[in-house]
């Protein structure tokens, strides 16, 4: 990025920040801009008001993430809001509450989404949110003492639930004369859940009358193990886990980016061909992944189309073992560039990338004869597990679901990173907003993706061979200035993976958040599936792609 | 291979358990040899089926499922891997048989018999070729559709006995499904009926391969009128329905693995589940052996008529096969767009079939 | 219709035409590639006792004992706990310890899986693959000395 492309962003950052200005007013208590974007110190009793105001008039129609933490003297809740048109025009909501009473008016009439990132925040931070529909701990069970990343939280104090006060799971059925619905759970363990997701479930007949996700199985507290780690190494091995199915580097993008924002560091064009390259593979592996077991949810067990997209999905995996020494917890990524140069004989590599990209095409052309053109498939897909595309920009969603329904967002193009600017390749949408499109939607990103590959590979073998810096000279103790915030997020497969970190001055993060893709995806089950039917469900949830290492982290 | 198609013998009505009676001496002994010939040959005809669904089960099905998605599946014991079914067996058999603490005793211990056994008392009425032929009342094809039909009382007894919500939504399905189902399944098999003129289950064989429908110029191979040329849209509506009645692909919806875990025989292990698995094989196996009986020709084939039992065989096992090959292919449909299926669409056609077979056969005769 | 029939056509043709893509292992071992991280290898000869390993590592998967004049006694390292990042093989200056593309390791309890540096320096070459060399040539810019041959049995 060149010093002229700063002053501009500087520029329109000023006129961004008078508009702003205009509509928050003296609402406004202080400025807090961070690294990515402006932010305004807001009162906890006006947090509605003034976010009603920047959706309404100001156009900020996407709640990203909200974020909470705890200071020495403060809690604070970020809301981290964007434009779906541009998602380069950000904001920040700053609410600092007291330690005494963390009590703020909660987002969520404003923005659906924030009801599920307000009960992480009351659960792993504390902070109460007034006006939110249903404050419950989202991640921890509801038995748990205290709230983990918070300050005067005992990590060594043990956690000692007797039964009595735990929900019982085998209590003897009752019936209730009154009802005719039926209470069904749809997990933890049920082969349709993807992992460890548990969906409560109220029937009437096959019909979902109501229906809630339970998450938080697979909670492995991620962004306090991210907190423990030096920027610098032992960061970079956890993204892979956070979305563990075959899109390790795009996820491990998301830490490389956010932090190479911090820390202002300048990546090496070469690496960021190589970077795409890998980040594109990964996708295509994610997306045959979501294909292959959405053919699972709708056909039964014995389907051929997993095999098949596993079968795909190998080459790929090779390819990666090849670049990155392993097939999906990769640690490829170097904050400043990646590990390895392209593996040697290089020839070898980029004729075994070009041979899956020539099959390709006509493997998709198989798909389509298999799965899409296949009219049971359609009768079962078209028109169920519908999201309206205002519905699903409420909900956050990001990725493929959001583009399946009409929304024209990819921060790839939108807010460009990497080498995807100086590439030639399109943004996927569909208009269906149902399962249907979504499929369609990741099967055709899959042929831009391999688009994308096929001119890394044309790019890297003319790259000149004095060039190759694979990294650039970062030092051996990375540490931000104090005080440094940043929010940033990349394209991953299942949508907008964004990671905020605060930086306390050390080697290590004060502050690591994840805005999972999945997580906010998965919030619009119940809008997607209550009056359809069962296999519905299973279908929406399926054609979702959650990756519960994801959602609950 | 001129007019090569074995002629069944009309009158053939040495049934199995008279000629056992006959080879042993048991005729001799007035009733009590005749139940113990009936009982002989009837412990033979469900051993030979129990022996098939030995080999599909553990073994047929895996390499089928295999073929179909490139994989290799098993070849280690045996040759082939056949032997898989030995080991297959030892390892179900030597489970712990848990019973759920809420099920509904005895009816939970009964529906695996009554799944298998409808299914194996199905078989009593077919002609096998090669003599094999237990018994042949007038009333043939009704007792098969009758039997059959009582599989879904052990589905629902299974699945509501369970204690279990999955089991009990497909139990329901299950009802609901072979309700639709069974009505255009036995209006169009009434249709074979009226080209036959009889129930009996010999006579419709024996109608279907003494007529002769056209012979193939050059060839000199005379084309016998079996039901399924005759009538071939009453073929294809007799396999959805069949596919339905048996709960395959796109229809295995009282299963529905993905959505239901295993449907009504999610609560079952160990010896209950082998039967619950028999039974639905044996009922795969009896819906292609009702199949090859009235749309087939029966065991007709070419070759002496002692190879009867073969063609029968390769007849049924064709109609397995093409369950698992729509299994890899075709995803399942929704309940409600089974339903309607049924309601609205095979049971008019069904009808229609029926209507339309009854004004050409009147207009022949 | 035709859709249904043109879905049958394919799952058919993956049938008749035999081809697999699974192997039978353990039958026949898998190609790994060169790059592959597999179970660590230690040589106690080159290690210099800097506790690099020990310090990058992101979970605590090795630990180090010293005296009180500094001379290794144990480098114990925990392979079912390790992530296998190679991060300690990319900051070892001495090519002291790296990672074989050996995968199969079994044990009958967890406990079993902390490896000695006797365990750690009998770990085998997988298919007798030196990673080294595959990964030489970025390894150059770690590695000041280390030179030629090295023996880490």
């Amino acid at each position: 990025m060149s010093t002229g492309a700063e002053a501009d962003v500087e520029a329109d950052a000023d006129l961004v920040h008078d508009e702003l200005e205009g509509v928050i007013g003296d609402r406004a208590l202080a400025r807090d801009d961070h690294v990515n974007a402006p932010g305004f110190v807001v009162n906890p009793d006006d947090v509605q008001d003034v976010l009603v105001d920047l959706r309404d008039e100001a156009g900020y129609d996407h709640c990203s993430c909200v974020t909470a933490q705890q200071y020495d003297d403060r809690f604070e809740t970020i809301y981290h809001l964007k434009k779906y048109a541009d998602p380069t025009d950000e904001v920040s909501i700053v609410v600092p509450t007291s330690l005494s009473e963390p009590v703020s008016q909660s987002a969520e009439p404003v923005y659906r989404t924030a009801d599920w990132h307000e009960r992480e925040a009351y659960d792993l931070v504390g902070i109460e949110y007034e006006g939110h529909p249903d404050l419950r701990r989202i991640l921890l069970p509801e038995t748990w003492q205290g709230h983990p990343l918070s300050a005067d939280y005992d990590q060594e104090k043990p956690q000692i639930v007797t039964l009595s006060e735990h929900a019982n799971p085998l209590e003897p059925d009752h019936r209730d004369p009154e009802s005719d619905t039926m209470f069904l759970n749809v997990g933890p363990h049920h082969p349709a859940t993807h992992g460890v997701l548990h969906v409560k479930t109220v029937l009437d007949g096959e019909t979902i009358a109501d229906l809630e996700p339970d998450i938080g199985y697979l909670h492995r507290c991620e962004e306090q193990m991210c907190q423990q780690g030096t920027y610098r190494h032992q960061i970079m091995p956890y993204p892979d886990r956070w979305d563990y199915v075959s899109s390790g580097l795009l996820n491990e993008w998301a830490y490389a980016r956010a932090i190479e924002d911090l820390a202002d560091i300048e990546v090496p064009e070469y690496a960021q061909v190589i970077r795409t390259l890998g980040a594109e593979l990964c996708r295509i592996a994610s997306h045959m992944l979501a294909l292959g077991t959405f053919a699972l949810d709708v056909y039964g067990e014995f389907t051929a189309t997993f095999m098949y997209t596993f079968r795909d999905r190998e080459i790929v995996q090779d390819l990666l073992e090849d670049l990155t020494g392993q097939r999906m917890m990769f640690n490829y990524f170097r904050v400043g560039g990646v590990a390895w140069d392209l593996p040697e004989p290089r020839e070898e590599f980029f004729e075994q990338a070009r041979d899956f990209l020539d099959e390709l095409p006509a493997k998709v052309a198989e798909y389509n004869d298999l799965i899409t053109t296949n009219e049971i498939f359609q009768t079962r897909c078209i028109d169920t597990g519908v999201l309206e595309p205002d519905v699903a920009k409420d909900y956050g969603c990001t990725g493929p679901v959001a583009r399946g329904s009409g929304v024209d967002y990819d921060l790839r193009r939108d807010d460009p990173y990497g080498y995807y600017e100086s590439l030639e390749w399109d943004v996927v949408t569909r208009d269906g907003c149902d399962n249907y499109a979504r499929v369609l939607c990741r099967m055709e990103e899959v042929e831009e993706s391999a688009k994308i590959v096929e001119q890394c590979l044309d790019l890297l073998e003319d790259w000149p061979e004095d060039d190759r810096e694979i990294q650039a000279n970062v030092p051996r103790t990375l540490k931000p200035d104090a005080d440094a915030e940043t929010y940033r997020a990349v394209e991953a497969a299942k949508g907008e993976l964004g990671i905020y970190i605060r930086s306390d001055g050390t080697d290590k993060p004060a502050r690591f958040k994840i805005r999972s893709p999945c997580f906010s995806n998965l919030s619009a089950l119940a809008e997607m599936s209550e009056g359809e039917y069962i296999p519905d469900l299973i279908a929406s949830l399926g054609s979702l792609d959650i990756v519960l290492g994801e959602v609950d982290r | 291979m001129n007019a090569a198609i074995a002629p069944l013998q009309n009158g053939d009505t040495v049934l199995l358990p008279e000629r056992i009676g006959e080879l042993t001496g048991l005729s001799e002994f007035g009733i009590a040899g005749e139940l113990i010939a009936a009982f002989l040959g009837a412990f033979i005809v469900a051993n030979l089926m129990l022996a098939m669904t030995g080999v599909a089960g553990p073994w047929a099905k895996r390499k089928i499922t295999a073929a179909f998605t490139d994989r290799i599946a098993v070849n280690h014991i045996g040759p082939g891997g056949i032997l898989i079914i030995v080991a297959d067996a030892v390892r179900l058999l030597s489970k712990e048989n848990i019973i759920p603490e809420n099920a509904d005793r005895p009816a939970y211990d009964l529906a695996p018999i009554v799944i298998a056994g409808s299914a194996l008392l199905g078989f009593a009425v077919i002609p096998m070729g090669s003599g094999i032929h237990l018994a042949d009342p007038e009333v043939g094809l009704a007792f098969v559709f009758a039997v059959a039909g009582i599989a879904s009382i052990g589905l629902v007894m299974a699945g509501y006995a369970s204690g279990n919500k999955y089991s009990m939504l497909g139990g329901l399905r299950a009802v609901a499904q072979n309700i639709a189902y069974e009505i255009p399944l036995v209006v169009t098999g009434m249709s074979v009926v009226l080209f036959a003129g009889s129930l009996r289950m010999s006579e419709i064989v024996a109608v279907q391969n003494e007529t002769t429908l056209f012979t193939i110029p050059g060839l000199e191979w005379a084309v016998p009128a079996w039901f399924a040329l005759v009538n071939p849209f009453a073929f294809v509506l007799f396999l959805i329905a069949n596919f339905a009645e048996v709960g395959r692909n796109p229809f295995d919806m009282p299963e529905a693995p993905a959505e239901l875990i295993a449907g009504y025989q999610t609560e079952y292990s160990s010896v209950y589940f082998v039967l619950v698995y028999l039974g639905e094989f044996l009922h795969i196996f009896l819906g292609g052996a009702i199949i090859a009986t009235i749309f087939l020709g029966g065991p007709a084939g070419p070759g002496p008529a002692e190879l009867g039992i073969v063609w029968f065989l390769l007849k049924i096992w064709a109609v397995f096969l093409l369950t698992q090959w729509l299994r890899s292919a075709v995803p399942r449909v929704r309940i409600d767009q089974l339903i309607e299926i049924g309601w609205k669409g095979l049971l008019v056609l069904s009808f229609a079939n029926l209507a339309l077979t009854a004004a050409i056969v009147g207009l022949i005769a | 219709m035709i859709g249904v029939l043109k879905s049958m056509a394919t799952t058919m043709k993956h049938a008749l035409d035999g081809t697999t893509f699974t192997v039978e292992y353990p039958k026949t071992a898998p190609d790994v590639s060169p790059r592959f991280r597999g179970v660590h290898k230690f040589s106690q000869e080159r290690c210099i006792w800097c506790r690099q390993c020990e310090n990058v590592c992101p979970n605590d998967t090795i630990q180090i004992v010293m005296d009180d004049q500094r001379n290794g006694e144990q480098y114990n390292l925990h392979i079912g706990q390790c992530v296998y990042c190679r991060l300690c093989e990319e900051v070892c200056p001495v090519d002291a310890i790296l990672l074989t593309q050996n995968f199969e390791f079994t044990a009958d309890t967890k406990h079993e899986f902390v490896y000695n540096k006797e365990q750690l320096k009998s770990v085998p070459w997988y298919k007798d693959i030196d990673p080294l060399e595959s990964r030489e040539p970025d390894r150059g810019a770690w590695i000041g000395e280390g030179e030629g041959e090295v023996d880490y049995q």
